[in-house]
């Protein structure tokens, strides 16, 4: 895994903090070319590792990495499914069960793979909850063939919609079937890293990737920052750091001395839209992070 | 004393508060009710909570302390009423009933039982309101002169007009489903008004109901405000609220994320300069037991719990707090009458 991972929330206009922040950054990145422009600062900074959600924004990214192969000829993508928003409005009118199964009948070649017509595999599917959760795991992951993927990210909303429901079971299918069906690794983002990692456990998923907001000020930490720290220093998993800088509310070389400092943190993501934060972040993390940015 | 939950409709409401208080160590969910087989096999695939399809019977052979419903809001005061026969506390989504009549009936119910009694109005416990609630209630800003709430988001797009949302009488349009949380709100942190005025429904890609809601709310002393509401607008990723109240001695401008407070005086106690003062929900923000959409949810349904356990002073969203958010929504469309414009 690399140990430092490029996040892709700016791109989207997403910030925790302010809503006019939020706004800004949906206009800095109007224009695709801006976006890999982006990209390509990172990827001259030395980043390697990409996280990409599976949305319409992240199928122009991995379109524009093929066609510059020359450029990017040493990636690896850690992509999170599913994109929930895309979801949101039909599971309102329709209900959850019903929406997945539309999502799974709607692609061709789900319906390929179950031979069957659509009425009849309605109730069929339905019955089967790992099958729908495979189905669905292949429509999100089809914009990303081809690529080396590195790990699988579960979007902590379903990843803690399933631990809240108890199927921590569906999780540990979920991990053994991106590393057969993928060979990836299957990871879980969440937002309540001690909980999710017990679960884990007892669902008998061994040395999990969990990625999960870990900043000093405790912000999308669940239930709070000592909890955190105790799991991650208990270990037993692969941390990957996201939401560091708190979306600006905390000083990079604060941010950065705090989380590369806790243990058993396997990489950061951070998200960036200038050369001068990339390369800020880079060097402080080259830093603090066991002195090198490498391949763990 | 662990809490028996029934739980009907298992819609993405249902869904999200079973999935947080199954979590909870001091809740034990027993029953789930909702119309669709399907998703009640799924969610009881474990066999741990006994499922149906019809809610009497859920309630005649459950052994149930409290129930959470989460059904269309046509079906809210029946549902209660069912629940409160039966002695059983209650969580209900937003809103409460549509009819101020059948809320005024349920308040009846209530009377003399000792049960614990909420609504849904989510925001109320988000982190950024409750510390506005707190400046408001510690005085901070003094006597409110005048306000303007606004909620925004594309809840209802242009290429999605029908379904339940397409219907008043089943709760749906913007002002029963998407302005109810801004109204709420308002009466949370201002109170109730004493009348409303100038209201205005307004259809942009509905059919039979409204997309956007405008009213100005006038209270006893002279204080004045407005709410203005889409739900259709395709500039929000997220539904989105924004607060701004001015008071005698300060100003406070607010969303879920942030707020700006103008100070009219140096405030060292709280940490405040003479002029404007940010802080952002980075800074603010609680965790919470267990996280699932925003921590005001799981914040909501604890303090639910905390009410049963006998943990908590008052209810900070009880029935009647939902009935005075109906009657205002009721007197808006009293107030436009003639309905959609």
């Amino acid at each position: 895994m690399d140990r430092v991972i490029f996040g892709d929330n700016q791109f989207y206009g997403i910030n925790h903090m302010s809503e006019e922040k939020a706004r800004a950054l949906s206009e800095r990145f109007a224009d695709f070319r801006d976006v890999t422009a982006v990209l390509d600062v990172a990827y001259d900074c030395g980043v390697r590792g990409f996280m990409l959600n599976s949305n319409e924004w992240a199928k122009d990214i991995v379109d524009y990495m093929r066609s510059s192969k020359d450029r990017y000829d040493d990636v690896r993508l850690y992509p999170y499914i599913p994109y929930p928003h895309k979801y949101a409005n039909a599971v309102a009118e329709k209900g959850i069960i019903t929406t997945l199964i539309d999502v799974v009948l709607s692609d061709n070649s789900a319906k390929g793979a179950i031979g069957m017509i659509a009425k009849g595999g309605q109730t069929l599917i339905g019955r089967d909850v790992m099958k729908l959760m495979e189905l669905l795991v292949d429509v999100e992951m089809k914009i990303f063939r081809g690529m080396d993927v590195e790990v699988v990210f579960l979007q902590n909303i379903v990843t803690d919609l399933l631990l809240g429901l108890g199927f921590v079971d569906v999780l540990a299918a979920f991990s053994a079937y991106i590393e057969e069906k993928y060979g990836a690794k299957g990871g879980f983002m969440t937002m309540n890293l001690p909980y999710c990692v017990e679960q884990l456990a007892t669902g008998g998923v061994e040395r999990p990737v969990v990625c999960a907001a870990i900043n000093r000020s405790g912000y999308l930490m669940n239930p709070d920052v000592a909890e955190y720290e105790e799991t991650l220093k208990q270990g037993g998993f692969r941390a990957v750091a996201m939401s560091i800088f708190a979306s600006g509310g905390i000083r990079p070389k604060d941010a950065i001395d705090y989380v590369c400092t806790q243990e058993n943190m396997a990489a950061v993501v951070f998200g960036a839209s200038s050369r001068s934060h990339i390369e800020e972040t880079m060097g402080l993390i080259e830093r603090t992070f066991n002195g090198a940015v490498e391949r763990t | 004393m662990t809490l028996r939950v029934g739980f009907v409709g298992m819609g993405r409401m249902g869904l999200a508060h079973y999935a947080i208080l199954n979590t909870h160590p001091e809740v034990t969910p027993v029953a789930l009710c909702d119309q669709s087989k399907q998703v009640l096999r799924i969610l009881a695939r474990k066999g741990e909570v006994a499922t149906f399809t019809d809610v009497d019977r859920m309630l005649a052979e459950a052994p149930l302390d409290c129930l959470v419903i989460s059904t269309p809001s046509d079906s809210h005061a029946e549902l209660i009423a069912k629940a409160l026969e039966r002695g059983l506390h209650v969580f209900v989504e937003k809103p409460f009933c549509l009819l101020p009549d059948d809320g005024k009936r349920v308040l009846g119910l209530l009377d003399g039982k000792g049960l614990v009694n909420q609504v849904g109005y989510v925001n109320r416990f988000n982190d950024v309101f409750l510390e506005v609630k707190r400046l408001l209630d510690g005085k901070v800003i003094g006597p409110i002169d005048h306000f303007k709430f606004e909620m925004y988001g594309r809840t209802v797009t242009r290429d999605q007009t029908g379904g339940w949302r397409a219907e008043h009488a089943k709760g749906g349009g913007c002002m029963y489903e998407f302005a109810s949380h801004c109204i709420d709100l308002v009466n949370y942190l201002v109170g109730p008004p004493e009348r409303v005025t100038g209201t205005l429904l307004h259809s942009i890609v509905s059919e039979k109901v409204e997309d956007v809601v405008s009213s100005s709310l006038l209270y006893e002393g002279g204080c004045c405000g407005t709410v203005l509401v889409n739900w259709c607008d395709p500039t929000f990723r997220k539904p989105s609220n924004k607060v701004e109240l001015l008071g005698e001695r300060a100003k406070i401008v607010a969303d879920k994320y942030s707020y700006r407070v103008y100070l009219e005086e140096e405030r060292a106690d709280l940490g405040m300069v003479k002029g404007w003062n940010t802080r952002y929900v980075t800074d603010i923000a609680q965790g919470v037991r267990f996280y699932l959409r925003g921590n005001e949810f799981s914040r909501q349904l604890d303090h639910f719990v905390d009410c049963i356990q006998g943990r908590a002073e008052r209810n900070i969203c009880s029935f009647r707090d939902g009935h005075e958010t109906d009657r205002v929504i009721h007197e808006m469309f009293e107030d436009a009458r003639g309905g959609v414009r």
